[in-house]
């Protein structure tokens, strides 16, 4: 049998994001103290490293030093994920409105399809919305149906890692850690390039143009 | 008096309970629709003072003491009043023990006893409206300011409520027990009402007020934090319509890369079966009698099995040639009967130089008599002439056949 240890190896070598909700004794595992250290010393065997984002809430393999050639893989990395953010950010929006309870998603909230199939069908606005959302790129819904355009940005979704699906038989969806990353990496890029991307959207609000 | 008092009660009470919808009504939708009830019940509800009008031109509400019977009683969550005057309810306290000792010195024990028993009734009050406050509060943290939807507004309720959690904490502080023993001094009922009833219920609020606070500190917290990544999001949204082509710097470029940007892709590939591993035999065993393997051989173009052309034609008339054994037959019959001699079938087969095999001649004879009807079998006579095997007992071996009539 394979240890709990090699188990959660496998799983960082293998690209994997480990958060509470996809993979919770794994997540952990890594939390216990001394744990972290003994995986450290098997990823540094291969040039990797252990890594957390969102204040200890994921987990996943760096490299522990850059020649030339990871720093090509982090750059395209890089690119898809700056290019995916508009999209993502969109489609979180349009979740938040669309619940209604002005909370935002975060690691475990959980969506239920077709109560928000139900809601963004009777609402043109975000149906428009969501057409626009599952036609970009990282979605590629060619659909014109909303029920196809759903189904595909979910499906897409879970395959990127950022939703999770734990019953088959079921139209729930549970967010993982990656979106709380996602939050991190627009935190980031707004600190970074100083945007103040809140007092934007706070200054928007009060003139009453938001959106 | 009190007979007076008891009917005027039960009156009242009696008027809550015939009016309940009305009641009821006016309590959820806050305030009453005249046009729907009867002039004359809406007069004696207002006489009896379940509602009143608190301007000329405003509608009737309830009055307040039966809204707080029925927030009381119904654990109504929305109700977000906490009563948090407990200075009175000290002050009037103390008074009420004075009386009592008062009339105790003077030896006037029935007008003590009703002290007492109020202020017995006043000492519970209060411990019940300090649990009701904190019982309201916990409800308004376990929903999570469920009533209001928007984030700003959870923000503004959690606010209220700590102020009202630091205000009670502040009217809390007005217990002094010191005083409160001097009051009650040697007296046992006193000391049980003033000092072990009140601290006890002093003590459990005092810590469960602490544990609200530190609830509604970490929601304040959470709900600052969600609208922060609302903004954020937002604020992106808006940032991304203002400059649609703006491109965050690659950081990977940067000689320190942020940990939060350097992500190694996976390495893992699936491994390979072992087949000289002993203990994997029986898990490949089972997964090899799983393969589902359809032998198809690929065949080559088979030209018989080639679709052809149909052609449709005429059928030609089929005749049927006589068997020229069967005819020898029935001629060896008929010459049986025309001279009505008995004739071995081989000698006639020799008069007749006929050109079969004897033995097929011997049993188309055979079969010929076999196939004649009973009626014509009657007429002719049948006689193989032969010997038994020599070998396998039980079999005749026919040499010829004597045919005559009967």
């Amino acid at each position: 049998m394979i240890s709990e240890q090699g188990r959660i190896l496998e799983q960082l070598l293998s690209g994997a994001f480990i958060c509470q909700v996809s993979d919770e004794d794994a997540w952990r595992f890594l939390k216990t103290s001394g744990n972290a250290d003994k995986i450290e010393v098997q990823l540094n065997l291969l040039n990797r490293t252990l890594a957390s984002a969102a204040d200890g809430d994921v987990f996943y393999a760096a490299y522990q030093s850059l020649g030339d050639n990871e720093r090509r893989v982090l750059s395209s990395q890089f690119q898809e994920i700056s290019g995916h953010l508009v999209p993502l950010v969109e489609w979180l929006l349009l979740v938040q409105q669309a619940s209604g309870t002005d909370i935002p998603i975060t690691q475990g909230s959980a969506i239920r399809l077709t109560e928000l199939q139900g809601t963004i069908e009777d609402t043109p606005a975000f149906a428009e919305q969501l057409a626009k959302i599952s036609h970009y790129k990282l979605f590629g819904s060619t659909s014109v149906s909303t029920d196809g355009q759903i189904k595909q940005v979910f499906k897409r979704l879970t395959d990127l890692g950022y939703m999770l699906r734990p019953n088959q038989d079921k139209q729930i969806f549970i967010a993982t850690g990656k979106v709380e990353y996602l939050y991190e990496v627009i935190k980031f890029i707004d600190e970074t390039e100083s945007l103040s991307l809140a007092q934007q959207a706070q200054s928007a609000v009060q003139q009453g143009s938001l959106i | 008096m009190n007979q007076n008092m008891h009917q005027a009660g039960v009156k009242l009470l009696n008027a809550l309970s015939r009016h309940a919808d009305l009641v009821m009504q006016v309590y959820l939708s806050g305030t009453l629709d005249e046009s729907k009830f009867s002039a004359k019940v809406i007069d004696s509800l207002i006489k009896q003072g379940i509602l009143w009008r608190p301007e000329n031109d405003a509608d009737l509400r309830l009055k307040n003491a039966v809204r707080q019977l029925l927030e009381g009683s119904l654990q109504d969550e929305r109700t977000r009043h906490i009563d948090a005057n407990i200075g009175a309810s000290l002050a009037s306290l103390k008074t009420l023990a004075q009386h009592y000792k008062e009339a105790l010195q003077h030896q006037r024990f029935a007008e003590s006893q009703a002290h007492l028993s109020d202020l017995t009734e006043h000492v519970y009050g209060l411990t019940e409206t300090l649990s009701n406050s904190v019982r309201v509060l916990f409800s308004r943290i376990n929903n999570e300011f469920g009533y209001v939807s928007s984030i700003d507004a959870k923000i503004r309720e959690n606010q209220l409520a700590q102020s009202q959690v630091s205000e009670l904490l502040d009217q809390l502080e007005m217990f002094k027990f010191d005083e409160l023993s001097n009051i009650a001094a040697s007296h046992r009922e006193l000391r049980h009402l003033l000092i072990v009833t009140l601290q006890h219920s002093f003590s459990r609020v005092t810590q469960e007020l602490s544990v609200v606070q530190a609830r509604l500190l970490s929601l304040l917290g959470r709900f600052r934090e969600l609208r922060g990544r609302t903004r954020l999001l937002k604020g992106f949204l808006l940032h991304m319509e203002q400059s649609p082509d703006f491109q965050p710097v690659n950081y990977c470029g940067l000689s320190q890369v942020p940990m939060l940007f350097n992500q190694a892709p996976g390495i893992i590939a699936p491994a390979s079966p072992d087949v000289k591993r002993i203990e994997h035999e029986a898990e490949l065993q089972k997964l090899v009698s799983a393969i589902r393997a359809i032998n198809r051989p690929q065949k080559n173009y088979q030209p018989d099995r080639a679709a052809h052309e149909i052609v449709i034609e005429e059928q030609s008339a089929v005749e049927f040639a006589e068997d020229s054994l069967k005819k020898a037959v029935e001629d060896y019959f008929c010459r049986i009967i025309d001279t009505g001699e008995r004739l071995t079938a081989l000698e006639y087969y020799q008069q007749q130089q006929l050109e079969f095999d004897p033995e097929a001649w011997l049993y188309q004879v055979i079969g010929g008599y076999q196939g004649l009807t009973t009626e014509e079998q009657s007429y002719f006579a049948i006689e193989p002439s032969g010997m038994p095997d020599p070998v396998f007992t039980g079999n005749f071996v026919i040499t010829d056949v004597e045919l005559g009539l009967r």
